[in-house]
């Protein structure tokens, strides 16, 4: 190989890292409160309560058969393959606030055997949904008709997203949830602990 | 003599609308009192079901070999844990969101696989009897076109 060659394909590999988790902000939440609930029913202040510490944050409901608790398996796999968990959250954002009460996250978490690492969040039932419109967060009720429907039995089209949030809270890199590999986040939390 | 063979072509047709309707049914008579011979069998393994709590909601996953000698039909699913089930199918929309949506039906040709697995297709099993948590376990019972129903029991898992 040619050294013009090598010297492009390094700086290429080097840009292609930057960009993959450089210091581009995909949302900035550094200025915003936002009010949830926990698993015990405590309030937090989200992102304010998680500063300092690097957070992995999805989104899912508890009533999901499938890809939901698969998106939980990936994050459970991404706390195994870090050599050091210390200042990394585990969060899990509820975008069905009028089923998924404090208690039933508590239900879910106990269920999936979550260890004290991940905190479970949603929002007051009638809250609007102004955390997952500014993080693009899709959820909405799909109706399967042989399941019947009525207003507590639906399933939901949703979107299939992990952020890793900065210690100051920006959300650096954006991963479809079910499917990228622990490998990958870790490196990634691993520069954005370098910084 | 034109009136004769009008005659006799409404007989005629009346013979072939009665022999059609009835060689439809004999044929099914015969498949329900004389058993079809099922070489091989239809085997299921890696059976296991996501934890739920009573009247909610649960998916179970199993493999399915096809080790007969002919392609074979994937009927009807239930199970001893739930009021019912059914195979859905998780997909992934244009705009890069997921749903779920009943499966369509599925056959699976001689000496050939089905997956039922996570993030692809599931067995959904609604309005679960009773509380399944880990080391709990079910029995799934899966109903074949020709190898008729073929039961497994899966263990309360936890994804990995
Ligand atoms: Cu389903």
């Amino acid at each position: 190989m040619s050294p013009t060659l090598k010297s492009l394909l390094v700086s290429l590999l080097i840009i292609a890292t930057f960009t993959a988790c450089g210091p581009d902000t995909l949302y900035d939440l550094s200025g915003d409160t936002f009010q949830l609930r926990n698993s015990d029913s405590t309030q937090v202040n989200f992102p304010g309560d998680f500063k300092g510490d690097i957070s992995l944050v999805t989104f899912i409901y508890t009533n999901c058969p499938d890809v939901c608790p698969v998106i939980t398996a990936n994050m459970t796999n991404i706390q195994r393959a870090l050599d050091d968990t210390s200042g990394v959250n585990f969060i899990e954002i509820s975008f069905d606030p009028k089923r998924d009460s404090p208690s039933t996250l508590k239900e879910y978490r106990d269920l999936y055997e979550l260890n004290e690492q991940f905190t479970m969040l949603t929002s007051h039932p009638n809250d609007s949904d102004v955390l997952l419109d500014k993080l693009d967060i899709v959820a909405e009720k799909a109706i399967i008709d042989s399941l019947g429907h009525d207003s507590t039995n639906y399933a939901m089209r949703h979107s299939n997203t992990l952020y890793l949030m900065d210690r100051d809270g920006y959300i650096r890199t954006e991963y479809p949830a079910h499917r990228v590999t622990p490998e990958h986040v870790k490196d990634d939390i691993n520069y954005l602990r370098s910084e | 003599m034109k009136s004769i063979t009008h005659f006799l072509l409404i007989l005629l047709s009346g013979c072939l609308l009665f022999f059609g309707c009835s060689s439809e049914s004999n044929s099914s008579n015969e498949s329900d009192s004389k058993k079809e011979v099922v070489l091989g069998k239809i085997a299921l393994d890696n059976a296991w079901a996501r934890p739920g709590s009573q009247q909610g909601k649960s998916a179970a996953y199993l493999r399915i070999s096809n080790g007969t000698a002919s392609t074979d039909t994937l009927l009807s699913f239930s199970s001893n844990a739930a009021e019912s089930v059914e195979l859905h199918k998780s997909i992934e929309n244009d705009d890069g969101t997921t749903s779920m949506q009943p499966a369509d039906e599925q056959v699976i040709p001689s000496g050939e696989k089905l997956h039922i697995e996570p993030g692809g297709l599931h067995l959904m099993l609604t309005n679960l009897k009773r509380d399944m948590a880990v080391g709990d376990s079910l029995q799934i019972t899966l109903e074949f076109a020709r190898a008729g129903t073929v039961t497994t029991t899966a263990p309360v898992q936890i994804q990995n």
